[in-house]
């Protein structure tokens, strides 16, 4: 039994626990090796057959081997307990995730937030108004006589009131005069809000709608302005530039008003499906706001010049999603809330 | 209004097809609606807007306008038309009083001219002006009221004609008077229909009977027939505002109130009158004879004058468009400007009664000269950040919060019909109710965003197990004649469980904690509405402030709605909330000392409320009870059992045990003392 023969068993019992992957075969190692009758213990018990000097000298190296095992022995085995067992770990991960759920913010929210921040970075403050408006805000001090076809324009819902006077706004524009009352120019709002008309609703009428109203008024604002505004306004909402268009229109509460187009954003104004092949869409009216609406706010005449815009979120929303009927908005049906 | 494409050539001389007409216009004047053609003829439709219907719904005023956007003068190229009521030769001088006009309301009718025609052949009008008619979608009738509409197309004056033998008068004279309804006076119109009419309508009458509705519909007796052989002709100019309302009153719309009540101009009628007595003499048998003309027109209209400063129109156009340019702009619509430098002074034609202001000029200089000409110019304005808007800011926080929770929104009409009020239990009285509605579903706004949520909950139910909405928005009220308007976020949530109020409770609460409130209380109440469920609502305070109301909705509400799972809902008034919720939060130091947990088990009375135990844990405990929570609850043999979780700790230094337990000892003797309960030990 010489040195040469006892690193040839170490050898082989390091190989063998290394190769061990779970506890019982590594013990049947051990009991290979170091069991009652082990390969290692064989030559222990031998030990004492052997002529005196060989015993000191092959005892001396099989003690070491032995303490040498069972510290490996028991290295493996400290490994091997903190070694996890993967197969009774292993899951099928194409099992559906546990349900978990966050909700859906309404489209008209979505493309409000949208637009505000928009013009928010362009410096404009968010105003707001009561739905439930004076005849007031709504027509008269907007310019619109009693008893004018103009009031036909906008077909209104009234209320039962003590005096008569109370309408469903239908437009967010009652807010300029509200506004102008309290604050001097120059100045720079958007009012948002729902606004109501009495028509009766299809896939593209609604009676119930939401609508952005922007006014800036100062000194020397004119139709250029309003133009370069608008402009960025609609390339930054769609990502991409667009061309405003504008046509004589007449609301009684700007002079000179306009109708405005925008380039059609889904075909850059080639023509297509969503603008009818006129690369053009028709969006909303705006108009330099009307003197007359100025001397109501309790401003003086010809002092200040300002630009006044409306359009509806619906329409913009439905060009931006792609939806077909504007009923939808208003249907509280999840099945489209939910995919936004 | 509907044009004939080749009536609108032949007067504006314009050498462009009908879509390079339509384009042109619809960038300088009026929308373009659509076109047909018919044989030789092509309709051409055009949106005419509601401050032009003084001039453009006519051919004549189309023409013009074409002519103003090709960059040139309007001529009158039919000639007759330019010639005044003193050119028409009247026979018979010596029966000069035959026609006495008698206009009792010269606000209502500022002129009204008669004439007397004789020896009329009624038949059928000439084939090209039926075809014109035809292009413009008016049907022909007979040469006679053919011929009074050509001119109202042509002219945009509206023209009538009687049959004189249905007028009855005082011989020799005929009399016309124009004079209110009496009161119930009744009248067969055109329309064969019989109508009632009120003190404030306008009629045009003889000496016993009202003839027709003045400026709306001619009467049906007194109308042109095949056996007519002289006529009234009348072309007269009415109070926009009271053919309006008489138009409204009795729901009619005609060609004529529908140009009446866009205001003309009385000197129209005259060129119109003119028009009209020419076309019947050429049209309507040789031996015509015109017997009596009368003109009834108190105060004459003249041109006016507006001073146009060019500084302004270009700084409002924001162009540098030349005043020669403006000047030729405005004399191409037909207004005399002089002048050359800062300042025209322009005479306006009276039929543009929409020109009354500097601003009116500019936006004709605009229009004509072209918007696309005008160029983008950024907004010179002071860089500063705008003042946020608190309000709408934290409805977004609202609906980000809900949104993390689970929720969706939905948007919701703010009307709803009796039907809803009465399922809900509302009562009618505290209702705003629309006066005009739309049908009886929409006929009252709405006082709580409930009934139509439980209409999404009803449908949303029939793709989803489950369903959590909630809806921002306003709800209307009247209270002692007053009517308000208040800011409502309101939560919905329909499942299975038996109890949704407390997951509600527990999605309410997580929105308040996030908002940065703390001392949420909750409070039993008898609610003041059937759609709660009686015996699971509670008003909802923060400190002792009400902000709203949670609860369940009543089983026998739900029924009606055809919903068959337990629904709960929350409403909070926004404006309460948004006061208290703390927009700036602070951090709160974190203990360095431990904090243990204690548990505590204990059977309570039926009647003992969660919230008084806790409120005992809190007052004895003090800043050492840093969090407690009820972990388990159960009975058993009509015994109630509670297990609840204290955490205990202090900021100021490591509680030892003996101090815990001298805390939980005082929790537990005021616990069994105050409320009764049997704390296990």
């Amino acid at each position: 039994m010489d040195k040469e023969q006892i690193l040839q068993i170490k050898n082989r019992f390091l190989k063998d626990i290394s190769s061990s992957l779970d506890e019982k075969s590594l013990y049947n190692v051990k009991v290979k090796y170091f069991g009652r009758s082990g390969e290692l213990t064989k030559i222990l018990k031998n030990l004492k057959n052997l002529l005196p000097e060989e015993r000191k000298k092959t005892g001396l190296l099989a003690n070491d081997a032995r303490r040498e095992f069972e510290a490996a022995y028991k290295a493996r085995k400290y490994e091997l307990a903190e070694t996890a067992d993967w197969e009774k770990e292993r899951i099928d991960v194409t099992i559906p995730g546990k349900k978990s759920e966050i909700g859906s913010l309404h489209p008209i929210t979505l493309v409000y937030r949208e637009i505000e921040s928009i013009f928010s970075s362009m410096g404009f403050e968010v105003v707001e108004g009561p739905e439930l408006e004076i005849d007031w805000y709504n027509f008269t001090s907007l310019n619109f006589p009693f008893d004018h076809p103009a009031r036909d324009m906008q077909d209104t819902f009234w209320v039962k009131s003590p005096k008569n006077d109370l309408v469903l706004r239908t437009h967010t524009s009652p807010v300029q005069v509200r506004f102008m009352e309290k604050r001097k120019p120059p100045f720079r709002i958007i009012v948002p809000g729902r606004v109501f008309r009495n028509e009766a609703t299809d896939a593209k009428h609604e009676h119930t709608l939401h609508q952005f109203e922007a006014l800036a008024v100062g000194d020397g604002v004119n139709v250029g302005n309003f133009k370069h505004i608008a402009s960025e306004f609609f390339s930054s909402f769609f990502g991409k530039k667009v061309s405003i268009r504008l046509r004589p229109s007449f609301f009684p509460f700007t002079e000179p008003s306009f109708e405005f187009d925008i380039s059609c954003a889904v075909c850059a104004g080639k023509g297509c499906s969503t603008c009818q092949q006129a690369g053009w869409l028709e969006i909303g009216g705006a108009g330099m706001v009307n003197q007359n609406v100025f001397a109501a706010a309790g401003y003086p005449r010809n002092h200040y010049q300002g630009f006044a815009w409306g359009f509806g979120i619906e329409r913009l929303a439905m060009m931006k999603y792609k939806i077909d009927d504007i009923r939808w908005f208003e249907s509280g049906d999840l099945r489209f809330i939910k995919q936004f | 209004m509907k044009y004939s494409y080749s009536w609108l050539k032949e007067l504006s001389g314009t050498k462009k097809s009908p879509k390079e007409l339509a384009d042109l216009l619809t960038m300088r004047a009026f929308e373009f609606e659509g076109s047909k053609t018919e044989g030789k003829e092509t309709q051409m439709e055009f949106s005419i807007l509601p401050n032009r219907g003084h001039d453009a719904l006519s051919h004549i005023g189309m023409a013009r306008e074409i002519c103003a956007c090709e960059g040139r003068k309007f001529y009158f190229l039919t000639s007759d038309v330019r010639k005044f009521l003193s050119d028409i030769h009247v026979d018979d001088r010596q029966d000069i009083y035959k026609l006495n006009i008698d206009v009792k309301d010269k606000k209502l009718c500022p002129r009204y001219i008669g004439a007397i025609l004789e020896n009329i052949e009624i038949g059928p009008s000439p084939k090209w002006m039926q075809g014109k008619l035809l292009a413009c979608g008016i049907k022909p009738i007979n040469n006679i009221v053919d011929i009074t509409n050509y001119v109202m197309l042509e002219t945009g004056q509206p023209l009538h004609a009687f049959d004189k033998s249905k007028a009855k008068s005082q011989k020799p004279k005929a009399d016309i008077i124009i004079r209110k309804a009496k009161k119930g006076e009744k009248i067969k119109l055109l329309d064969e229909k019989l109508y009632e009419l009120n003190e404030n309508n306008l009629v045009i009458a003889d000496s016993e009977k009202a003839l027709a509705l003045a400026g709306v519909m001619g009467g049906f007796d007194s109308s042109i027939t095949s056996n007519t052989t002289s006529i009234i002709l009348e072309s007269a100019n009415f109070n926009a505002t009271s053919i309006r309302k008489t138009r409204t009153a009795h729901n009619i719309i005609t060609e004529s109130s529908h140009r009446f009540e866009r205001d003309i101009d009385p000197n129209l009628a005259e060129i119109a009158m003119v028009r009209a007595i020419e076309l019947i003499k050429k049209i309507c048998s040789k031996n015509i004879k015109v017997t009596a003309i009368s003109d009834g027109y108190a105060q004459k209209v003249k041109p006016w004058l507006i001073k146009l400063e060019t500084n302004y129109a270009n700084k409002l156009l924001g162009e540098n468009i030349p005043v020669t340019k403006m000047k030729s702009i405005l004399e191409n619509l037909g207004l005399d400007a002089k002048g050359s430098g800062r300042l025209l002074h322009c005479e306006i034609p009276t039929r543009r009664i929409d020109l009354k202001t500097q601003e009116d000029l500019i936006e004709e200089i605009g229009r004509i000269y072209g918007y696309e000409n005008i160029k983008e110019q950024a907004l010179v304005a002071e860089v500063k950040t705008p003042p946020q808007n608190d309000k709408r800011d934290f409805e977004n926080k609202l609906r980000d919060i809900l949104v993390g929770l689970g929720f969706s929104e939905v948007m919701n009409y703010s009307f709803y019909g009796a039907d809803d009020i009465s399922k809900c239990g509302l009562g009618e009285d505290s209702h705003v109710e629309v006066a005009n509605p739309l049908s009886s579903e929409q006929q009252y706004m709405r006082r709580s965003l409930i009934p139509n949520m439980l209409k999404n909950i009803e449908l949303n139910l029939k793709h989803f197990g489950q369903v959590e909405i909630f809806e921002i928005g306003k709800k209307f009220r009247k209270k002692d004649g007053n009517i308000s308007e208040i800011g409502i976020l309101n939560g919905m949530l329909a499942n299975d469980s038996k109890i949704p109020f407390l997951e509600l409770k527990g999605n309410l609460e997580a929105l308040l904690n996030n908002l940065g409130l703390r001392n949420i209380k909750f409070e039993a109440i008898e609610p003041e509405y059937a759609v709660w469920n009686p015996a699971r609502v509670a008003r909802v305070f923060i400190g002792n402030k009400k902000i709203g109301k949670i609860g369940e909705i009543n089983p026998q509400v739900l029924k009606k709605y055809g919903i068959k799972k337990r629904v709960a809902s929350f409403g909070l008034k926004i404006d309460n909330l948004s006061i208290l919720s703390i927009k700036d939060k602070i951090y709160q130091t974190i203990s360095k000392f431990p904090i243990v947990e204690r548990d505590l088990s204990m059977f309570i009375e039926k009647d003992t409320k969660y919230g008084d135990i806790v409120s005992i844990i809190e007052r004895i405990g003090g800043s050492l009870i840093k969090n407690i929570e009820l972990f388990d609850v159960f009975e058993k043999d009509g015994e109630k059992s509670l297990a609840l979780r204290l955490k205990i700790g202090s900021d100021a230094k490591t509680l030892t045990s003996a101090e815990i337990d001298g805390v939980m000892q005082k929790i537990i003797s005021a616990l069994e003392k105050d409320l009764k309960v049997k704390v296990r030990k």
